[in-house]
């Protein structure tokens, strides 16, 4: 058993088990290949999970580290534990993405002292009727429209919608904030 | 978890047998004998400066040329393993260039100690500069090349250490041709260029080693 420190957590495996397994794979062996990326895949998710907000951006990035893998593996030769390759290509994809999210958030941010003027207001209680606006909601983005349904149609809080759909509040709130300012802009026209 | 399955099925299917990448000594070692034999003919043209046997009698001089070939022995070594996701899981040895560079930084000062009274410098200045860029532009090509072929997760750090390694060839032949004694002008004009340039790859390997 071979034990290693990667970003704080130790990492273990059995050097006769995933090496063993990955080198197989680099001699051509498909099956052998498919079972190291799903053990891969099974190891790794918790790993992302734990860095990410949304289930859905865990398997878009772990899809992205899987491609990265195959593109990569000749840099890898069986004979060194895997678990840190691996770990290593993960850790630079998940930087990779998460400077891509924070410009992309930077890009649409709102002024923060509204934001957080708005953070503390209670989001349900809009002035927007929502019966008068529910034709475009539906043209919001999914997302933002779930949101906006459940919060009005269905008149859940948004640390209930935040559990019902597996985001954090404050998450829902910045989601409803911007699918508000859309349709503001929209009915102003 | 279906597009997972999915992409696993696609890239089982198209997992055919790859040959492992070289060894990173190995890999440096052959980035070394290129780069040698790319010298040797670089001083063939330009010929070797007339004084060199007896400048490498005086021991700050060589203490200079072997620092500087330790430095690029060093950043060849360490420019392989950076192209590794993992560094091969030898992290220490990417970062002996940093310690050379330390080594060398003494070797120039006390050579600078020693150049008393000071040597008169040339009259040229930044012609060394460009002279030094000129040589280190085909093995920085051939390095970002080769590195391009692997995985690096550390761009920068790789692409900074790449064209240090080139960068210490150019100096290293300068060092060779030009028949100057001036500890300050090669400083000037030679070793801190060469360190600008190492900054420099910061950019130029994120910009090239994407992968």
């Amino acid at each position: 058993m071979v034990t290693l420190w990667m970003d704080g957590a130790r990492v273990t495996e059995k050097p006769d088990n995933l090496a063993a397994l990955m080198k197989q794979s680099l001699n051509g062996d498909q099956r052998a290949y498919a079972n190291i990326l799903q053990e891969t895949s099974r190891f790794l998710r918790p790993f992302l999970a734990k860095r990410l907000s949304f289930t859905n951006e865990v398997d878009d990035l772990l899809q992205e580290i899987l491609i990265s893998i195959h593109k990569a593996r000749h840099t890898y030769d069986g004979n060194r534990p895997y678990k840190p390759w691996v770990y290593a290509i993960a850790r630079f994809r998940l930087q990779d993405y998460l400077r891509a999210h924070y410009a992309d958030q930077l890009r649409h941010a709102d002024d923060l002292s509204e934001m957080e003027e708005y953070l503390h207001e209670p989001v349900t209680e809009s002035a927007i009727s929502y019966e008068y606006i529910s034709g475009e909601v539906d043209k919001l983005p999914e997302k933002q429209a779930t949101i906006l349904r459940l919060m009005h149609q269905e008149g859940y809080t948004a640390k209930e919608v935040a559990e019902k759909i597996g985001m954090n509040e404050s998450a829902v709130k910045v989601a409803a904030h911007r699918a508000y300012k859309i349709l503001r802009q929209k009915l102003e026209r | 978890m279906g597009n997972i399955d999915d992409l696993i099925g696609k890239l089982a299917k198209d997992g055919t047998a790859v040959k492992p990448a070289l060894h990173p000594v190995l890999l440096s070692l052959e980035w070394i004998a290129i780069a040698v034999c790319y010298l040797a003919v670089a001083l063939m043209i330009s010929g070797i400066r007339p004084d060199l046997m007896a400048r490498l009698h005086d021991a700050w001089f060589a203490a200079e040329i072997v620092s500087l070939v330790a430095i690029f022995i060093a950043t060849s070594l360490s420019a392989a393993l950076l192209s590794f996701p993992d560094l091969h899981q030898m992290r220490r040895f990417a970062l002996v260039p940093g310690i050379m560079f330390i080594l060398f930084a003494l070797v120039m000062y006390f050579s600078w100690q020693a150049d008393n009274p000071p040597s008169r410098p040339p009259m040229h200045s930044v012609e060394c500069t460009l002279s030094i860029t000129l040589l280190a532009i085909l093995p920085a090509a051939w390095i970002f090349y080769a590195m391009r072929k692997f995985a690096s997760t550390h761009p920068n750090w790789a692409g900074s250490i790449a064209l240090l390694s080139a960068f210490s060839i150019g100096a290293l032949w300068l060092r060779l041709y030009e028949q100057t004694d001036s500890i300050r002008h090669v400083v000037e004009w030679h070793y801190l260029p060469m360190i600008a340039a190492g900054f420099a790859g910061l950019w130029l390997g994120k910009a090239i080693l994407k992968w």
